[in-house]
């Protein structure tokens, strides 16, 4: 139980392939949640979206073996996933649609959908399977993993690249990383991007510019389901192949947090979720070790509320020189 | 002009109620063979059976006190969630200062030796202060630094459920057990029974005190006018001269002992010892309970009896028919969706009287 045992552990390529695989269900709805929050329109949901497209991607999937009999095993994936994605989608829409059109405050309208989600997963297994912890009686089918060809002859790279076992990393893993990039892209390179982000900043000016912020918000929203339905999908068919209830388990509240943390960038936003990533990954590693899991577990949340924290005193730290200058020019300026 | 406007308020809240009962009972049907049983079971179940049979006897006594325990904590959620929202503070920290009110009195419980009331009081006492704590932090960092509650709170809820497993994994679990959890509390700190064959505790008289106290600190002192001056205009207030960043503080704060001590009900009340996985999202049911209350203390006793009375009748639904009583879950969603949705009836209105226009003016084309 020396310390060179946990560092050796903790620089370890299989550390950082169990980093990724932990990490990838906080980065998918992360992006979600960045998306919304920049459009200005924050989803609570993500949490709810992940749970409802984690049940629908494996109830739909396991049911496809009756509805396409023949069809090769990565159909029914492709139909779960689907599936999913949609739900997400749909889910996003109707906050979306609550908010905007119905007036609600967008705020609990999302902690309605989460118990939506909460309960009518729980609801519709039972109907649907008799079991009420998990679908583990259903045979549903996985998303399947990617392995990059060649790398596995070199020793460390293989397992970076590959995981722990070479046989490749969970297909959603590369997803959300491309998801990052293409993210970064369309917010920065992208008008319509441009215009996300205005209409998240300034919506009044947003809209002087001819910026329709309704359609915006919605987009955004229901983008927002896209992603966090990902990461649910990647729970109930890729980390794990079945659904359990509540199996989620917070993530959708960590990834909002993460955004924050993030300091609401894609870049910043992924090394928050990687960040939060590595203490579960470290957690579950030295609870091996008789070190409590929960110390290490503890450490990202404390992390981000000091980051918020260090955030908001620069913020008026900035604020107020602003001021000071704008008063010495003024005096400055006085004959 | 007020009184109207509460009665229509009233009427809407109701005809809400309503609808997301109907549409729990479409649910229902859709997938239970026997759809009215299972609903007569959910809205009828908890009232106690009075019979005349072999003279007057009163039988399953023990769902009525299933609804009064249910409620006591509902209410006592409920009551947390009023005093933010009143202030327009959408604190959400209820979850963790629930855990964290269990795991204080657990501490109290099982570490201490004292007698009787005193070992009972000083439990409570404990559960309230550590929810005040747990509501302080984020309430300061909102006040002081704009640091956004809704992020914060979730936070603390995340380190309050680590420190409750940490310290229930190493310090106060019971090795014996078959479970994850504490030997029973001593009986010097359990509350005591209020209604035999229940278990229905002195923290029902608790919960009522803390209706009027709360009723009382709303409407009758200089902090409870702060607090709607808050919620109603935060720039407004601040001109009227009140120190809107001492009331934010105070409001989570206060908020928080409400919820440690609905976190002590379950524990010192009903499970009489500490379990992991104590009640995931229990602390968010308040939300439903203050909204019905339009934040008001004396409705969230109403809201909180029904929505008892509702979680009650889904779990003897659940043991008496085919369905779960997560449908509950799904009526409290779309309670919150419609009760929120202001341009609901307006919109309803709206698209019924272009109807009748369209319809008037076929009849007349």
């Amino acid at each position: 139980m020396s310390f060179e045992v946990v560092l050796q552990s903790i620089f370890s390529a299989a550390f950082i392939a169990t980093v990724i695989r932990v990490s990838t269900p906080l980065i998918l709805p992360a992006m979600g949640g960045l998306i919304s929050e920049l459009g200005g329109a924050i989803n609570i949901a993500l949490e709810g979206v992940m749970l409802a497209a984690a049940f629908t991607g494996v109830i739909v999937s396991g049911f496809a073996p009756q509805w396409f009999p023949g069809a090769p095993e990565w159909v029914y994936a492709l139909t779960g996933g689907v599936a999913g994605v949609l739900v997400g989608m749909a889910m996003g829409w109707m906050i979306a649609f609550f908010h905007l059109e119905l007036k609600t405050d967008i705020i609990l309208t999302g902690l309605a959908m989460n118990i939506l989600a909460a309960g009518g997963t729980v609801f519709l297994m039972f109907s649907l399977t008799g079991d009420k912890g998990s679908t583990s009686t259903l045979d549903s089918a996985q998303l399947p993993a990617v392995q990059i060809p060649f790398v596995n002859t070199i020793p460390i790279l293989g397992t970076l690249l590959n995981g722990e076992n070479g046989a490749g990393y969970n297909i959603m893993s590369y997803i959300a990383f491309v998801l990052v990039a293409v993210i970064w892209v369309f917010l920065y390179r992208m008008p319509s991007g441009v215009h996300l982000r205005a209409t998240g900043e300034m919506p009044e000016a947003a809209q002087s510019v001819g910026i329709d912020i309704r359609r915006t918000r919605y987009w955004a929203l229901v983008a927002s389901g896209f992603c966090a339905a990902l990461g649910g999908l990647y729970l109930s068919m890729g980390y794990l192949s079945i659904f359990q209830a509540n199996m989620t388990a917070g993530r959708g509240f960590i990834a909002l947090a993460v955004v924050y943390l993030g300091n609401r960038n894609p870049i910043g936003t992924l090394i928050a979720a990687l960040i939060f990533g590595t203490a579960s990954a470290l957690g579950t590693r030295l609870g091996t070790m008789a070190i409590p899991p929960q110390f290490v577990e503890m450490i990202p949340p404390v992390v981000t509320i000091a980051a918020l924290v260090i955030y908001n005193i620069r913020r008026r730290a900035r604020i107020n020189a602003a001021a000071r200058r704008f008063q010495e020019q003024a005096e400055a300026a006085r004959p | 002009m007020t009184q109207n406007k509460t009665l229509i308020e009233a009427i809407r809240i109701v005809v809400v109620v309503l609808i997301a009962l109907a549409i729990g009972f479409v649910i229902t049907a859709l997938v239970s063979k026997e759809p009215v049983a299972a609903y007569t079971a959910l809205l009828t179940g908890p009232l106690p059976k009075i019979s005349f049979e072999n003279g007057f006897a009163i039988t399953n006594i023990n769902r009525f006190g299933n609804w009064m325990e249910e409620s006591t904590t509902l209410i006592l959620l409920g009551l947390a969630v009023a005093i933010v929202f009143k202030a327009r503070q959408f604190s959400l920290g209820a979850e963790g200062q629930m855990l964290l009110g269990a795991l204080a009195t657990a501490v109290i419980a099982l570490k201490l030796a004292l007698p009787f009331p005193w070992h009972m009081i000083l439990a409570l006492a404990a559960a309230m202060a550590i929810g005040f704590l747990w509501g302080l932090l984020p309430g300061l960092l909102k006040a002081y630094l704009a640091v956004d509650e809704i992020v914060s709170t979730l936070m603390f809820n995340v380190i309050a459920l680590q420190l409750f497993d940490l310290l229930l994994f190493n310090w106060l679990r019971d090795p014996t057990a078959g479970f994850v959890g504490t030997v029973p509390f001593p009986d010097s700190a359990v509350l005591p029974l209020a209604i035999s064959g229940t278990r229905v505790s002195w923290m029902i008289f608790i919960m009522l005190a803390a209706v009027v106290i709360v009723w009382f600190l709303m409407e009758r002192t200089p902090f409870g006018f702060e607090l709607k001056m808050l919620g109603a205009n935060r720039k407004f207030a601040e001109y009227g001269g009140i120190n809107t960043k001492r009331v934010i503080a105070l409001s989570m704060a206060v908020s928080g002992i409400l919820a440690g001590l609905a976190g002590a009900h379950l524990s010192m009340g009903l499970l009489k010892r500490l379990t992991i996985n104590l009640s995931p999202g229990l602390g968010f049911e308040g939300i439903v309970v203050a909204l019905l209350a339009r934040n008001d203390p004396r409705w969230v006793l109403v809201a909180g009896l029904f929505y008892g009375y509702l979680r009650t009748g889904a779990q003897i639904m659940e043991r008496s028919s085919d369905v779960t009583r997560e449908v509950v879950l799904i009526i409290q969603a779309i309670i919150i969706l419609l009760i929120t949705a202001e341009q609901l009836f307006p919109r309803f209105q709206q698209w019924w009287g272009a109807r009748r226009n369209n319809e008037a003016a076929m009849e007349r084309g």
